[in-house]
């Protein structure tokens, strides 16, 4: 069943076509590659369907809701959580408070509730909820540390709990891997199994091939903003036009 | 940390007894002076809340004068008694901090640095345009001063008796405010605001809640000014006192809840000892305000930190 | 009717100084990312050095005009030496830095002209000129609108015709992307700072006979700046001179027929609403953070 159907979306940035009639649908709990050269467009549909650009046309259907011109805090309600290709991160909160604030659903308070501490019991279980996440991802060693002081492949991992403590049911994961190193490598793609097998569906834009062919249960590759294939890795990997402005390029 | 709460609460109750015994070493135009400065403490902190998400208004000071203006009027012309107006000032500070959120945070940064200027100025003008009711230039003069009991609310030391315990509340509440989650998600929305976005944080909604909390609590220091010199007019909120709150802030420091406090409390204080030289005073704060962006950027707060570093730099030097 | 002719007249009179007072504030947002709130009191320190020179000294006006400008433009020079340069990352503090120049220049301006009531210097041009019987344009503001008229053309000629100005453009366009291209953007920052604080102390020695001049002045023309600046187009400078004329215009006849604080409350209210619908303004681009 189609947790995310994305439907003849288009983005366009001025006179420049970032996104052009792009279709594709993901299952529930899979893991759905989206791959392509740089500048394909493949951030930039993460933005569209994450509600940070809104789309020139076409719609976001999400569990068969369209999503389409909510706004980005919204859809994270929903459901639909994405990460970032540039490293995010709260830089100056530790480790805990960044999981923390992540777990934001839980944790709503208003103003009264604050100041007269009725929130209590919801702040204990979100620091709960935040301690699990860390756990989760096995970070626990380092959870009062600086953001800013961890290692780059650390923070990506980070980056990651951030988003996995709002409990998304669909996540979206903008190159996770990149500039890490094979250690590294390895230990994020267990992590995003284990991700899945918690659940969550996933959506992953990677340049990382070795990556990519492991992990991913389907394909979509696109190229200057248009989809070129859509299906399984072994499929996509001997689809000609596909080797011809993708693979053989490389 | 059980130890260091102890502390903190000891510091805290010794320096409101302090607070308490105070006025009565003081002279007369000192005890004033203590009034304005428990105050614009109040002034400050409530600044703070609304710069935690990042935007720095100008419009804080204006905000204070419609509590101050509503306080005013509501007493004088329905006799409704000050009990019962200073909440109103909060209250009507906060509305009109509301209203303005729609068009005000639809900009930001530069943007909405300058918009708060630009509304606030209008507001105040507004004050100065419609002589009925708000009194012109003049403004209002003659507002009722608190009854209760038989209590002298003239008297300064009574007054401040009053002010101190208003803004130890209200101080108080803040700090709560800041401490809870709600000041963890503000944090956020200031250094990722796009990450706090795509968690679900509604970045619009925090930011205006900021501003209308801050503009609340500063409604209600407005009303304690105005009921203690009885008088209310547009200059008293204009961008001159804007920016000596910008001052305060940024002399004492804006990562700490403590660091705007002491700010306001040193420059009052040096302000104080600067009287003789009434002309000057303007120039020496330019002069500090400068002095701190360059040199001290994070306000007196840092200073014990940077004093250590020095120190250190130097024995390094040495060995 | 007569009135209303008058009145437009009055307005383009008024929108030369409009013009000059704002197009320093433009040009070094635009090159600089940073709002010089002490602009005003440049104009301010114009004016008081004719005061000062000219009325209380004896000097020839002219000459007191050309030393406003070297003055003004020095004090520019300094504050970009020392405050905008080293916070040149840090908008707000070079903000925070020129509300402190501000109060001291402030507080200069006392000392020179003692507290009291404000200056006012004699119109060193005298005489009325009077068209078709009932247009009066004083010969003191027909020069103050024909020298600002000449020193915004001669602005615009520097700024698109020469190598320098067109850096100049190029910097506030896209600061990066300028400083790519090899351009030095602290020297195209001291133009801009130069220029704009030149064009400042203009303003405030044509200003000089025709207003009261008191430490405070400058108030109210760093608010018909920011107006000025917003409407037009942050880092816009034909779109400020065309809000400047718009806006001097409008000012003048809300001040003619109802009043002066009602022109500036609903210019402030104009300045909000361009604000939020489009925050570029009328020619503007938009800022990169
Ligand atoms: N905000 C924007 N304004 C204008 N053009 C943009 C904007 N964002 C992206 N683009 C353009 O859209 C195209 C697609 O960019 P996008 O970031 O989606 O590529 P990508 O597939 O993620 O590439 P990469 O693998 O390098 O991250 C590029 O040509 C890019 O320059
Ligand atoms: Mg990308």
């Amino acid at each position: 069943m189609a947790i995310l159907e994305v439907k003849k979306l288009t983005k366009r940035f001025g006179g420049l076509i970032a996104v052009n009639d792009v279709s594709f649908s993901v299952d529930e709990g899979e893991i759905h590659g989206l791959i392509g050269p740089n500048g394909a467009g493949k951030s930039t549909t993460f933005k569209v369907i994450a509600g940070f650009l809104a789309p020139s046309s076409g719609d976001i259907v999400f569990r068969n809701t369209s999503i389409k011109g909510r706004k980005p805090f919204r859809i994270a309600k929903d459901g639909v959580v994405r990460t970032f290709q540039e490293t995010t991160l709260f830089q100056e909160l530790s480790v805990f408070e960044n999981v923390l604030i992540g777990v934001h659903k839980e944790a709503k308070t208003d103003v009264f509730s604050a100041v007269l501490g009725l929130d209590r019991k919801r702040q204990v279980r979100a620091s709960m909820d935040a301690n699990q996440v860390i756990e989760f991802i096995g970070l626990s060693e380092r959870k009062d540390q600086l953001a800013v002081e961890l290692p780059l492949g650390f923070q990506r991992v980070l980056a990651i709990a951030v988003a996995l403590a709002s409990k998304p049911s669909l996540l979206l994961m903008d190159e996770p891997f990149a500039g890490m190193n094979p250690e590294e490598t390895r230990h994020m793609m267990e992590l995003t199994r284990k991700v899945r097998e918690s659940g969550v569906t996933i959506v992953l834009v990677e340049h990382n091939m070795k990556a990519v062919m492991g992990l991913c249960d389907r394909l979509t590759v696109l190229n200057f903003g248009t989809v070129l294939a859509d299906g399984t890795p072994e499929q996509v990997q001997n689809n000609p036009d596909v080797i011809q402005a993708y693979l053989g390029g490389a | 940390m059980n130890a260091s709460v102890y502390r903190t609460a000891v510091l805290i109750a010794g320096l409101l007894i302090g607070l308490t015994i105070l006025p009565h070493f003081l002279k007369y135009h000192q005890q004033d002076f203590l009034i304005f400065l428990t105050i614009n403490i109040l002034v400050v902190v409530s600044y703070r809340l609304v710069t935690l998400t990042g935007e720095w208004s100008l419009i804080h000071a204006v905000m204070m004068g419609v509590g101050a203006y509503t306080s005013a009027l509501l007493s004088k012309n329905f006799d409704i008694s000050f009990w019962i107006t200073l909440p109103l000032a909060g209250v009507a500070a906060g509305t009109m901090a509301a209203l303005l959120s729609y068009p005000l945070f639809r900009m930001t940064q530069f943007y909405f640095l300058i918009g708060s200027f630009a509304t606030g100025e209008a507001i105040r003008l507004c004050w100065i345009q419609f002589i009925k009711p708000f009194g012109g230039t003049g403004g209002i003069s003659a507002i009722p001063s608190p009854e209760l009991l038989d209590i002298d609310f003239l008297e300064p030391i009574p007054y401040f008796y009053l002010v101190l315990i208003i803004v130890t509340i209200c101080v108080f509440l803040l700090y709560r405010i800041e401490k809870s989650r709600i000041g963890l998600t503000l944090h956020a929305v200031h250094w990722k605001g796009v990450l706090a976005e795509s968690v679900g944080v509604n970045t619009w909604n925090y930011r205006a809640l900021a501003f209308i909390v801050g503009s609340l609590f500063v409604g209600i220091a407005g009303a304690l000014k105005v009921h203690y010199i009885g008088t209310v007019a547009p200059k008293q909120f204009d961008i001159g006192f804007m920016v000596f709150i910008l001052i305060w802030v940024i002399v004492g420091g804006y990562r700490t809840f403590y660091g705007a406090m002491l700010g306001a409390v040193v420059l009052s204080v040096l302000d104080e000892f600067l009287r003789e030289v009434n002309q000057l005073r303007p120039a020496i704060y330019g002069i500090t305000l400068i002095f701190f962006i360059l040199y001290l950027s994070g306000g007196l707060e840092r200073l014990p930190q940077k004093i250590g570093s020095i120190f250190r730099m130097r024995k390094q030097g040495n060995t | 009717m007569d009135l209303f002719i008058q009145t437009i007249v009055n307005g383009i009179i008024q929108s030369g100084f409009y013009a000059l007072a704002s197009i320093g504030l433009v040009l070094v947002f635009g090159v600089m990312r940073v709002v010089n709130f002490a602009h005003g009191e440049l104009v301010m320190v114009g004016a008081y050095t004719v005061w000062l020179v000219h009325a209380q000294h004896g000097a020839p006006y002219l000459f007191t005009v050309v030393l406003a400008i070297i003055l003004v433009t020095g004090i520019g020079l300094v504050m970009e030496r020392f405050l905008f340069r080293p916070m040149m990352n840090d908008p707000l503090g070079g903000l925070i830095c020129s509300i402190g120049v501000l109060f001291i220049l402030q507080v200069i301006a006392t000392y020179v002209g003692g507290e009291g009531p404000s200056k006012q210097v004699p119109p060193p041009f005298e005489g009325t000129m009077v068209i078709m019987d009932s247009i009066r344009i004083p010969y003191q503001r027909l020069f103050s609108i024909c020298v600002s008229a000449a020193a915004l053309v001669t602005l615009w000629y520097f700024l698109t015709r020469s190598t320098l100005g067109w850096a100049v453009r190029a910097v506030s366009m896209d600061r990066e992307a300028a400083a790519l291209q090899g351009i030095s953007t602290v020297r195209i920052s001291m133009v801009a700072i130069g220029v704009g604080a030149a064009m400042a102390g203009l303003a405030g020695a044509l200003m000089a006979p025709l207003t009261n001049i008191n430490p405070h002045m400058g108030h109210n023309v760093i608010i018909t700046a920011f107006i000025v600046t917003i409407v037009g187009g942050i880092g816009s400078l034909p779109g400020a001179v065309i809000a400047a004329v718009l806006y001097a215009l409008f000012h003048t006849f809300v001040t003619t027929y109802f009043s002066g604080t009602i022109a500036t409350i609903s210019g402030l209210l104009i300045m909000v609403l361009v604000l939020i619908v489009r925050p570029t303004g009328i020619m503007g681009h938009r800022v990169s953070e």
